[in-house]
C-alpha cells in the first residue's frame, strides 16, 4: 500500500454551501483593504457631500430657523429629482477615484503571484471568482452611492410627508438603478484592467485613464471630426444620460440620446466582460 | 609587495544593529571577517540577507558602523570595484540575454567597451555559461540564472564576494563545479561570504562559520574552534576497534566521560566526554596497551551539530 | 571624473532604453500617443469625402452662389424649389433628443457650404449653412485638444506610466539593486534614468504632435507657421520635462504613485483658483503661456472635466521655459537627495 494511501485522508467536514462560496472572497479581500489608512480616510471623505445634503434637506424644512439667520426659503433649492439627480453625479466621481483606489488590489496580485490556477483547482468557478472579486467592488460602492442616496431620500420623505412620497416614490428606484449601473460599469472596467495589468499602480492608472481620458478623447473627438458620438467614450456622461432619463430630467443628457448611452454602457461592459474571462483561467499560457 | 594594512584586509561591522520599524533585522552585531570562505548560517529570520545587505549598503545601519576593506557602504564608487554580491532575488531586468545582462551592468562602471565585453565572456566562462549566453534570462531554469548572478557578482573581479543562498537550485554537478570555484576564489586571497542553508555544504567549503539566530550572533570562528567551546554538549567520539567492551570499561577511569555506547555490529563504540583533550591521551595509552584501535574520529565537530546545539533548541521552541 | 559621470550615465541609458522603447509593457503610451494622430486622420479623410461629395453634388444639382443667399425665412417650398432647383436632399422627418418632430427639410450646396433649408407648414423657418472648415477653425481646435486633452491628459498619463516605472517599477520586479551595486553615485543612476524616461517620453509625443500638425494641415493648401510648429513641440518636450521630473519623483517617494499621481491632476487642474504665487509652482502654468494659441473655454464641460480644465494668465516666454527648468530641477534634486537614501527593502512593496 502506498504510504498516501495510509495517511491521507480526504475533508469530510462541512462545506460552504456552493451558492455562497463566493462570498469568501469579499470577507479576505476586505480584511486586506480597511487597514490602510487612507482608503478609510478616503471613505470618510465620500460621506462629506452626503452629509452636507442631509443638512440642506434638513434646513429647507424648517424655514422659522433660517428666518432667524434671515435666509430666504425661496434662495433654497428645492428637494426634487433634480437635487438627487446632482446628488448622484457627485458621488459618481467618488465612486470613480474609489474605483481606481480600490480595484487594481482585487486581480492584478492574484495574476501576478500565478494564483489563479489555486482558486480553479477547486470546486471554484470563474463566474464565482469575478462575482465574488466583484462582489467587493459593488458593496463599498453602494456604500457611497445609492445606499447614503436612499436615506437621503428616506429623510426627506419623513420631513415632506407622505403624499410626496407617494408622488415621487420614482425618484427612489431611480437612485437605485442609476446608481447599480455606474457601479457595474465601474467593476467591470475595474476587474477587468486589474486582470490584464499585473503591476497595480499601473492598472489604477489604467483605470483614471479609462475614466478621465476616454471622457478627454471622446470629447476631443467631438470637436476635431464634429460629431457627437465621440460622447460614448466618455462613460461617465453615458451614465448621466441614462439617469437624466430616469430621474425624467430631458435636458440633462448632454449629444445623446438615452438609447444611444444605454448602448455605449452596454457596449463597454461587454468589452471588459471578454477582457476578464480571456484573463481569468485556469491555466497559464507560457510564451 | 607588502600585505595591505589589517584594516584594509577585513570586512568589519562594529556593533551594528538594524532594526525594520519594530521589528529586529540584527542586533549589537560585532564582527570581523578575514579573506577565505566565510559561511552565515542560521534559520529562516536569523539576519543573515540583512547583514549581506548591510555589508553592501543596500541597506543602512540603524546604529554602529560597516567597513569594507577600509571603505563605508555609503562610498559605492569605491566600495563596489571591491565588492561583488549575488543576492537572494530571483529577479532580472526584463528582456536581456545573460551576456547583455552582464556586460550592461559591467559598463555601468563607465569602462569601455571592450573591456566590458572581455570581462562579461570571463565572468560567464567562470561559471559555465557559455552556451546560453545568448538566450534570454527569462528562459533560464533556476541553475542557470543562479550562476548568471554569480557570473554578475564576480565579473569586475572584486576582492570581497558576497553571495546569497549560491548553492539554491543547483545541481550535483554544478554545485561542485561552484563549490571548486568558491576554494579557487579563495585561494586567491578574497573573502568569499556565503550564507546557506545546506549545512555538510558549509561543512565542506568555509574556513570560518557565523552562526546567527534571531537576529543576535550565537558563535563565530572556525568550526572545531566553536565546537569546543560548547560546553553544555559533551563531545562524541567515535572509535573502530577489535574489543569495544573492553575499551568502554576502561574509558570509564575519567571522571569527565559522560556515555559510552557500544555499536551494534560490535566493532566500535561512540563515547561521549566533557574533556577531549584528557580522552585522547587516554586513548594513547590504552593502544599502547594492546586494544587494536583502527580509526577515531570526532562525530559531532560539524556545522551540523554546532548548528543543532546552538540554534536547534531554538528552533524547535519556535 | 566627469567623463566617467558621462559614461555611465549613457551605460544607464542604454539599459533603460531598451525597458522603456519599444516594449510590449510600454505599448499603451504609444497608443494614448496615436489616438490623436488618428482623429485627425479620420479628420482628413471625413473633410475630404465631404469636399468630394459636395462638389459632385454642386456638378449635379448647380446652384448659383447669389440665389442661394437670396432665400429668406418666410419663403414657401414651392418658391425655394423654384429659385434653387431640386435639392440634393428632400428629409421629411427629423429625429430630435426631445422626441420626433415632423419637419421638412430641403438641403443644396454650392460646393463649398451646405445650406440646410427648415420648412414648417410648408413655410421657411430655419437657414443653417454649414461652410466649407478653413484652416483658422481648425487652429483653434487644435489648440483646444492639445491643451485640454493632449498635455493634461495624454502626455500626463503618459509620463505617469514611463518615468513613475523608472524606480517604482524596477522596485516592484525587485531588480533595483543590480544598478545600486554598480560603483556609480545615486545622482548619476537618477540622471541617467530620467535621461531614458525624457528621451523615449520626448520622442513619442513630439513625433506625435509632429504627425497631428502635419494631419491638421494636410487638407489645406497653406500650413501653419513654422513657428506656431516648433512652439507645439517644444511645448510637448516640455511637457514630457516637467511632468517626467514629479512622476520620477513620485516613483521614489511613493510606494504608490498613483496617489501623488491624482494629486498632481487635482493641483494642475485647480491651477486658475490658486494665488498667483502658488500657479507658478505647476507644471501647466508654464505648459499653457507657452502655447500659440490660447484655447476657448468649453462652456458645456461636465462636471468631471471641470475639474480637469482651467486657463491661467500666461508668463513670458523665457520666464515660462526658465521656470519649467527650474521646477524640474527643484523636483529632482528632492528626488537626487531621496535617491541617496534609497535602501533595498523589496519585501515591503
Amino acid at each position: 500500500m502506498a504510504v498516501y494511501k495510509r495517511t491521507y485522508q480526504g475533508y469530510s467536514g462541512a462545506a460552504t454551501p456552493a451558492w455562497s462560496r463566493f462570498l469568501i472572497l469579499p470577507r479576505y479581500s476586505l480584511g486586506r483593504l480597511f487597514p490602510s489608512k487612507f482608503l478609510v480616510l478616503f471613505l470618510m471623505a465620500c460621506f462629506f457631500y452626503p452629509a452636507g445634503c442631509a443638512v440642506f434637506i434638513y434646513l429647507s424644512h424648517h424655514l422659522s430657523f433660517l428666518r432667524v439667520f434671515n435666509i430666504q426659503a425661496a434662495n433654497f433649492l428645492e428637494i426634487n429629482a433634480n437635487f438627487f439627480y446632482i446628488y448622484c453625479t457627485v458621488q459618481a466621481t467618488m465612486a470613480s477615484l474609489l474605483t481606481a483606489l480600490v480595484g487594481p488590489g482585487l486581480v492584478s496580485p492574484d495574476v501576478a503571484n500565478h494564483a489563479l490556477a489555486l482558486y480553479f483547482c477547486r470546486p471554484f468557478s470563474r463566474f464565482e471568482y469575478a462575482a465574488g472579486k466583484m462582489s467587493v467592488l459593488i458593496g463599498l460602492l453602494s456604500l457611497v452611492t445609492w445606499i447614503p442616496g436612499l436615506i437621503l431620500f428616506l429623510i426627506q420623505a419623513s420631513l415632506a410627508g407622505r403624499s410626496w412620497m407617494a408622488a415621487n416614490w420614482w425618484i427612489a428606484q431611480a437612485i437605485v438603478v442609476g446608481s447599480l449601473i455606474w457601479i457595474v460599469v465601474l467593476s467591470l472596467i475595474a476587474l477587468a484592467m486589474s486582470a490584464w495589468v499585473k503591476w497595480r499602480i499601473a492598472a489604477g492608472a489604467l483605470i483614471l485613464g479609462v475614466i478621465f481620458a476616454g471622457a478627454g478623447f471622446g470629447r476631443a473627438l467631438n470637436a476635431v471630426l464634429r460629431i457627437r458620438g465621440g460622447t460614448m467614450l466618455d462613460l461617465e456622461q453615458d451614465s448621466f444620460t441614462l439617469w437624466s432619463a430616469l430621474f425624467r430630467l430631458p435636458g440633462a443628457g448632454r449629444d445623446l440620446d438615452p438609447l444611444e448611452a444605454a448602448n455605449a454602457i452596454a457596449a463597454a461592459c461587454l468589452v471588459c466582460l471578454w477582457l476578464l474571462f480571456k484573463k481569468i483561467r485556469p491555466f497559464e499560457v507560457v510564451k | 609587495m607588502t600585505p595591505p594594512p589589517l584594516e584594509e584586509s577585513l570586512v568589519r561591522l562594529e556593533n551594528v544593529s538594524r532594526f525594520y520599524g519594530e521589528v529586529l533585522g540584527v542586533n549589537r552585531v560585532t564582527l570581523a571577517i578575514p579573506p577565505g570562505i566565510t559561511s552565515l548560517v542560521g534559520p529562516n529570520g536569523s539576519g543573515k540577507t540583512t547583514l549581506m545587505n548591510l555589508m553592501t549598503g543596500l541597506i543602512r545601519p540603524t546604529r554602529g558602523s560597516v567597513r569594507v576593506l577600509g571603505v563605508a557602504p555609503e562610498d559605492p564608487e569605491k566600495l563596489f570595484t571591491l565588492v561583488g554580491y549575488s543576492t537572494q532575488f530571483d529577479a532580472f531586468p526584463r528582456g536581456l540575454s545573460g551576456f547583455q545582462f552582464i556586460y550592461s551592468f559591467l559598463r555601468l562602471f563607465g569602462w569601455p567597451h571592450a573591456q566590458c565585453e572581455q570581462l562579461a565572456w570571463r565572468a560567464i566562462g567562470r561559471v559555465r555559461l557559455n552556451g546560453a549566453a545568448h538566450r534570454k534570462i527569462a528562459g533560464y531554469s533556476k541553475g542557470m540564472r543562479q550562476r548568471i548572478k554569480l557570473a554578475q557578482a564576480l565579473a569586475h573581479d572584486p576582492r570581497v564576494l558576497v553571495l546569497d543562498e549560491p548553492l539554491n537550485g543547483l545541481d550535483p554537478l554544478v554545485r561542485a563545479e561552484t563549490i571548486a570555484l568558491f576554494r579557487e576564489l579563495a585561494a586567491e586571497g578574497r573573502h568569499v561570504i556565503v550564507s546557506s542553508h545546506v549545512l555538510h555544504e558549509v561543512d565542506l567549503i568555509s574556513d570560518q562559520v557565523i552562526l546567527l539566530s534571531n537576529g543576535y550572533v550565537v558563535a563565530e570562528g572556525k568550526i572545531q574552534g566553536v565546537r569546543s567551546e560548547i560546553r553544555d554538549h559533551p563531545m562524541q567520539i567515535l572509535i573502530r576497534c577489535d574489543r569495544p567492551a573492553a575499551l568502554a570499561a576502561r574509558v570509564f577511569e575519567l571522571d569527565s566521560i559522560v556515555e559510552a555506547r557500544l555499536h551494534a555490529d560490535g566493532g566500535g563504540l561512540l563515547v561521549k566526554t566533557r574533556d577531549a583533550g584528557r580522552f585522547y591521551r587516554l586513548l594513547n595509552r590504552i593502544a599502547l596497551e594492546g586494544i587494536e584501535i583502527e580509526s577515531v574520529a570526532p562525530a559531532d565537530d560539524n556545522v551540523n551539530s554546532v548548528y543543532e546545539y546552538l540554534i536547534g533548541g531554538e528552533e524547535a521552541g519556535r | 571624473m566627469i567623463r566617467r559621470y558621462w559614461a555611465q550615465m549613457r551605460a544607464v541609458i542604454r539599459l533603460e532604453m531598451k525597458k522603456t522603447f519599444l516594449s510590449r509593457r510600454g505599448l499603451w503610451v504609444y497608443l494614448i500617443a496615436l489616438a490623436p494622430v488618428l482623429m485627425f486622420a479620420g479628420h482628413d479623410l471625413s473633410m475630404m469625402r465631404t469636399r468630394e461629395e459636395r462638389r459632385a453634388i454642386a456638378a449635379a444639382h448647380p446652384v448659383p452662389a447669389g440665389a442661394l443667399l437670396a432665400v429668406q425665412p418666410g419663403m414657401t417650398r414651392e418658391e425655394v424649389t423654384a429659385r434653387l432647383g431640386q435639392p440634393n436632399l428632400d428629409a421629411r422627418q427629423i429625429r430630435f433628443a426631445g422626441g420626433r418632430v415632423r419637419r421638412e427639410l430641403l438641403s443644396y450646396t454650392d460646393g463649398q457650404s451646405r445650406y440646410v433649408f427648415g420648412f414648417a407648414d410648408g413655410q421657411l423657418q430655419s437657414i443653417t449653412v454649414r461652410p466649407e472648415e478653413t484652416l483658422a477653425q481648425d487652429r483653434v481646435i487644435f489648440a483646444t485638444v492639445f491643451q485640454f486633452f493632449y498635455l493634461r491628459l495624454a502626455i500626463f498619463f503618459g509620463c505617469v506610466g514611463i518615468f513613475t516605472n523608472l524606480f517604482r517599477g524596477e522596485l516592484i520586479e525587485k531588480s533595483l539593486h543590480y544598478y545600486l551595486l554598480a560603483p556609480m553615485r545615486r545622482e548619476v543612476l537618477l540622471a541617467g534614468k530620467y535621461a531614458a524616461g525624457l528621451i523615449a517620453a520626448a520622442a513619442i509625443f513630439t513625433s506625435s504632435a509632429a504627425l497631428q500638425l502635419w494631419l491638421l494641415s494636410m487638407p489645406y493648401d497653406s500650413s501653419l507657421p513654422g513657428r506656431e510648429i516648433a512652439a507645439y513641440l517644444g511645448v510637448a518636450a516640455l511637457a514630457c520635462l516637467g511632468y517626467g521630473s514629479v512622476f520620477l519623483a513620485a516613483g521614489l517617494f511613493f510606494r504608490n504613485p498613483l496617489l501623488p499621481a491624482a494629486g498632481v491632476l487635482v493641483w494642475e487642474s485647480a491651477n486658475p483658483f490658486l494665488p498667483s504665487a502658488l500657479k507658478k509652482i505647476s507644471v501647466i502654468y508654464y505648459l499653457q503661456s507657452l502655447c500659440p494659441v490660447a484655447a476657448p473655454p468649453d462652456r458645456e464641460i461636465n462636471p468631471l472635466l471641470a475639474l480637469l480644465i482651467s486657463s491661467s494668465e500666461p508668463a513670458s516666454t523665457v520666464f515660462a521655459v526658465a521656470g519649467l527648468f527650474a521646477v524640474a530641477a527643484a523636483v529632482l534634486v528632492l528626488a537626487a537627495r531621496r535617491a541617496r537614501l534609497l535602501e533595498i527593502n523589496y519585501g515591503t512593496e
